[in-house]
């Protein structure tokens, strides 16, 4: 049960891109998902930019920007893609709960798991179906990221070389900072009984859990080192790009190993 | 005969109840196997466990030398879980050749085998539809031909026929006939003619405790005894019928359904026992050498 075939494990993987850009559903989802960017395109990363051309607006940016540690942002000529920057740091993640939220749970519940289980190994269906997940919102940000670049290029063509490099720089930071979301989701997949109930617990997880290592942390503050539980912890530092390497790399990579580490354990036993 | 699959000591508890207690058999390549049970008994928990969806609590099994779920059984066993259905979100075509491929054919050959197997239950114009838009009967057709995908040389096919109609459900037969020179099979199911027919171990479940019995019946039983079925009810068939020399016991096991123990040394029992219906002027349905599938485990499982 727990070999790793790499043909195997690819083809899962390229299973879960098909689900979601050829299946109606899934092309539902993506053309929500386009329409809501086209607005964030539109208006505040098309905005980013008169904000900062404009020298009352700047210096308004500039304090609020300063006070919550973004001041970094202002720097970049790139204007467009600090705004993108911090708008795609905060929503992939919320967005990935949501499409990530069926891994396995929908398959398990209607018997499709056992027709595979029959040809790959459970292992090869998780880490397989985690990394079709993470194709498909490294695909979602790239297509986001080149429409910002082309909005950005149309405004001022020089940009676009230092542009695509930091573009492409930030695609892989984005990449990195959703993948223990993912890891999340596919840990709550082996022991949710839906997608939905995936979700909520998820949900709760985020919620409940803050509170109370909140109020560990408040009696013992030693406690709030339990704040790296959650996935998303270096986000705030990473928007301000004052995060050291580990803290953007290393610890999302740390904890998305170990979610899937514990998501593997309970799959391994788990009945289908 | 290679033993394909050998279960020692196998006991499957749900937490305080005992799903399957103690069972130990072995089945070797050849003849299709039956798996036979009333509601509970164990059977798709033992289906189960030789699948690799559940771990058993003791006891080893063993499949072509590796354990359930080992990947190297993948394509060598194959299986028709109860209830399993394909993903609604993809064509039947798009799946079966995603399995293929995972066996581990090219591209193009899982296409071919994809609706290679389609042909087989009978169901190619279906192909590029998904399974949401397939009558119950044809989604079952369509995931036994999943399980035929490659050339597994176990296919595990529980319930297969339970919701197809009766020409499906034949013809699901005949394809289980014709292919059991590939593949070894193994069949769950409550229709017993159908099994007794197409099988030649029976493997009985009662309360997760397993006895097995031989559908094409013992040298012992063959002498011994007769099943007849009549096309009606006669008169006095049990006392008449004990007017026959060779005849020992008659009694009705079911509604116009008599067995008939005989004297082992008379070897021409049916050609007696036929003149005798015949010269009584009552007609018969089927005549069955020994006691039928049913019979056996009827009189067990009321033990």
């Amino acid at each position: 049960m727990s070999q790793l075939h790499p043909q195997r494990l690819i083809k899962i993987a390229q299973f879960e891109l098909v689900r979601l850009f050829l299946t109606k559903r899934g092309l539902l989802a993506v053309a929500a998902f386009t329409i809501c960017w086209l607005l964030v395109l539109r208006y505040p990363i098309g905005q980013a930019v008169s904000i900062i051309s404009s020298p009352e607006m700047a210096e308004l940016a500039k304090q609020v920007f300063g006070a919550i540690g973004l001041s970094k942002l202002l720097d970049w000529p790139e204007a467009e893609l600090a705004m993108y920057w911090l708008i795609a740091l905060y929503s992939f993640p919320c967005f990935c709960l949501f499409i990530c939220s069926d891994q396995i749970v929908g398959d398990k519940q209607r018997g499709t798991l056992r027709f595979l289980t029959l040809r790959a190994t459970r292992n090869e269906i998780l880490l397989g179906r985690f990394l079709g997940q993470v194709l498909i919102l490294a695909a979602l940000m790239a297509v986001t990221l080149i429409a910002t670049l082309a909005v950005m290029v149309f405004r001022d063509a020089s940009l676009l070389m230092h542009g695509l490099s930091r573009g492409f720089i930030m695609l892989c930071y984005l990449i990195v900072a959703v993948m223990p979301f993912i890891a999340l989701m596919a840990l709550l997949n082996t022991f949710a009984r839906s997608a939905r109930l995936a979700l909520v617990l998820a949900i709760l997880f985020f919620a409940l859990g803050n509170i109370v290592i909140g109020i560990l942390a408040w009696q013992i503050p030693a406690l709030s080192v339990l704040d790296y539980l959650f996935p998303g912890v270096q986000l705030d530092q990473m928007a301000g790009q004052n995060s050291s390497m580990f803290s953007s790399l290393g610890i999302p990579l740390l904890q998305s190993a170990i979610l899937l580490l514990v998501a593997q354990r309970i799959f391994l036993r788990s009945s289908l | 005969m290679s033993t394909l699959i050998q279960a020692q000591s196998l006991t499957k508890r749900y937490g305080s109840k005992l799903a399957l207690d103690d069972v130990s058999f072995e089945i070797t390549k050849g003849a299709p196997v039956a798996l036979v049970g009333p509601n509970g008994a164990g059977k798709t928990t033992l289906f189960s466990l030789l699948c690799g969806y559940i771990l058993p609590t003791h006891g080893q099994l063993n499949i072509l030398g590796q354990k359930p779920g080992s990947s190297a059984l993948f394509g060598k066993l194959s299986a028709l879980p109860q209830d399993a259905q394909l993903d609604p979100r993809f064509s039947i075509t798009h799946q079966l050749a995603f399995y293929g491929q995972l066996q581990g054919l090219s591209a193009k050959q899982s296409q071919t085998e994809a609706l290679r197997v389609l042909d087989l239950v009978g169901l190619t114009e279906v192909a590029q539809q998904r399974s949401d838009d397939l009558s119950h009967g044809m989604r079952k057709r369509v995931t036994i031909g999943q399980a035929l995908i490659g050339k597994p040389e176990i296919v595990m096919l529980d319930e297969a026929t339970a919701g197809l109609d009766p020409i499906h459900a034949r013809e699901v037969r005949e394809l289980v006939a014709n292919l059991s020179d590939e593949a070894t099979f193994i069949l769950s199911s409550h229709d017993l003619t159908e099994l007794e027919r197409l099988c030649g171990q029976v493997l009985h479940l009662n309360k997760g405790t397993l006895t097995e019995h031989q559908a094409n019946n013992t040298q012992q039983q063959t002498q011994h005894f007769m099943t007849i079925l009549f096309a009606q009810n006669y008169d006095h068939i049990e006392r008449t019928i004990q007017t026959l020399p060779a005849v020992s016991r008659v009694y009705m096991s079911q509604a116009k359904e008599y067995v008939i123990e005989y004297q082992k040394s008379d070897d021409l029992f049916d050609i007696d026992l036929l003149n005798f219906c015949h010269q009584q002027g009552w007609r018969y349905r089927h005549l069955v050498n020994g006691h039928t599938l049913e019979n056996q485990i009827f009189t067990q499982e009321k033990v």
